[in-house]
């Protein structure tokens, strides 16, 4: 675990507490509307599909997915990330059929193409905080 | 795609009885002006627009802004009317990103329209790259993208264009260099422009070599950062008669908006976000009356070169991946097929949203644009965009009134 953590921490809204509480526990959980079966990222108090429901359910994910985008980034968006250049931002089709924005992570950024296959890492960044990452899958 | 908008012919009827139009502009001087606030530049923009029209100050009774990157203000429109001394019958402030400017014309055609107002200052002004602190730059991208589920990520402002850009090139198989040719055109232009930031000439080679931001996007890929102000007047055709306004006036002749996501994570695909730009362009041009051969010259917004490849081609004027190809063939430069931004525009003049691009449209429709002028003056589209190639508008102006 990272002694010192300056990066930005997730803004929480109280209807991700689920979310956090399952990556805290190396969980990876999507939400689903239980009227229409959809899934939807990122999650939200009503589900964002025409049918406004409330009745939401947490679905444990495989957490596998591919590259849709990515970019090298050269330059953090802050001091905070000095030393970390050149990381992987990307945008993940999950397997869901979502998308999740994450790094790339334990990887040779130059080896990550669009369509490469990932599946979810977590990374506990502070005691009170795991973030998903992904990771080539071998 | 074909549309059905609700209202377009009404719509197209007012605009040719009302005849809403653009009767004075002004920008102040761009670039780095450490010595002059956000109102300061609100208030010579301003002024400057009003003695271009050759009006009073007392006959604005409209009010439209925006925001502030630096000083940051619940009520824009209200702060800056108390600050530039002005009692206004109808006032707004837009803030759509870089979708502002353009929506800025609409928005006061709108008040005009419903007799809100007759003559309506649109103004912006900012003093981003002297006053913005480096926590206002990470403030920023934090607006930009999710602050819950992408923030955490590293993602910078570049960065999120780039990530647009690199699926682009993937999806058309086109290359960085397509990318860089929109900034060398930009450039083209920003020489022949007086009140232009970066005149030096600049070679796609440049663009690769300089250094890499986001891959895939390079510094010359970047639009500037820069302090400065702009405004516009908008009102009728009857009006400015009235008014004794003697400078050519340029005539709305159709506006539309278009929506594709806030987050990127939202995002299904590229075409997400063409059919929002086509939904924008399409509701313009049919109000209008007009196709994309109609237009003679195209003002699209470039804070990055992949935002130019995406409107051109989402607006329909050349097939979706062909963009990249047009604009290595310089076919966007002055006097060739469709020319862009012949101020340089964000890329190269000055960056202040889309204002400089209304400003520009309107001087080659007066034909007062001097070495940049378009031979064929007739109809201009200028189209915004705001967040990450999210929040799409477009205005066609024409030199005559619509009919």
């Amino acid at each position: 675990m990272a002694e010192e953590y300056n990066k930005p921490l997730p803004e929480f809204r109280p209807e991700t507490k689920p979310y956090w509480e399952g990556t805290k526990k190396h969980e990876l959980l999507i939400p689903k509307s239980k009227t229409t079966g959809e899934s939807f990222f990122y999650p939200r108090a009503l589900s964002p599909g025409d049918d406004m429901t409330d009745d939401i359910e947490w679905v444990k994910s495989e957490g596998r997915g591919k590259v849709w985008t990515f970019s090298i980034h050269h330059m953090g968006p802050s001091k905070a990330y000095k030393g970390d250049p050149p990381y992987i931002v990307a945008l993940i089709e999950m397997n869901e059929g979502v998308k999740m924005m994450s790094n790339v992570i334990d990887v040779d950024v130059y080896d990550v193409h669009v369509g490469m296959e990932v599946e979810v890492v977590f990374d506990d960044v502070t005691d009170e905080v795991t973030l998903p990452k992904f990771k080539p899958v071998k | 795609m074909s549309h059905n908008f609700p209202g377009i012919k009404e719509t197209r009827e007012l605009l040719k009885k009302k005849k809403i139009v653009i009767a004075g502009v002004g920008e102040t001087e761009q670039g780095k002006i450490p010595d002059k606030s956000s109102f300061h530049f609100l208030s010579e923009a301003s002024k400057l627009a009003i003695n271009d029209a050759g009006i009073k100050k007392t006959d604005v009774d409209g009010l439209v802004t925006a925001f502030s990157l630096v000083e940051n203000t619940f009520m824009h429109c209200t702060t800056f009317a108390d600050y530039f001394g002005m009692r206004p019958n109808f006032f707004s402030s837009v803030a759509v990103g870089g979708a502002t400017a353009v929506w800025m014309v609409a928005e006061a055609a709108m008040a005009i329209a419903s007799g809100q107002a007759e003559t309506v200052l649109c103004v912006r002004g900012d003093n981003t790259l002297s006053g913005i602190s480096s926590s206002g730059m990470v403030a920023l991208i934090r607006e930009m993208c999710h602050a819950e589920f992408e923030f955490p990520y590293g993602l910078t402002t570049p960065g999120g264009y780039a990530l647009a850009a690199q699926r682009y090139l993937h999806d058309f198989n086109n290359r960085p260099e397509h990318l860089a040719a929109v900034a060398v055109t930009m450039r083209e232009h920003a020489a022949m422009k007086e009140n232009a930031m970066n005149k030096d000439p600049l070679t796609v080679e440049d663009v690769l070599e300089s250094r890499i931001i986001a891959e895939p996007l390079h510094k010359y890929d970047c639009s500037i950062i820069s302090d400065g102000g702009a405004a516009f007047i908008i009102t009728t055709e009857d009006k400015a008669k009235e008014l004794g306004i003697e400078k050519p006036l340029a005539y709305l002749w159709g506006m539309g908006q278009g929506y594709s996501h806030q987050y990127l994570t939202s995002l299904q695909d590229l075409n997400q976000i063409y059919n929002a730009i086509d939904h924008s362009g399409q509701k313009a041009f049919q109000t209008a009356g007009i196709g994309v051969k109609d237009v003679n010259m195209a003002y699209l917004y470039d804070c990055f070169t992949i935002t130019v490849l995406l409107t051109l081609e989402g607006l329909g004027f050349v097939p979706k991946g062909d963009g990249g190809p047009f604009a290595l063939e310089g076919r966007m430069g002055l006097g060739k097929d469709l020319p862009v931004n012949t101020n340089g525009g964000l890329l190269s003049q000055a960056h202040l949203g889309a204002m400089h691009h209304v400003v520009e449209a309107t001087l080659q429709l007066r034909g007062e644009a001097g070495q940049r002028q378009v031979e064929n003056n007739d109809v201009a589209v200028v189209h915004g965009n705001g967040g990450i190639v999210s929040a799409h508008s477009t205005v066609v102006l024409g030199k005559e009134p619509l009919s």
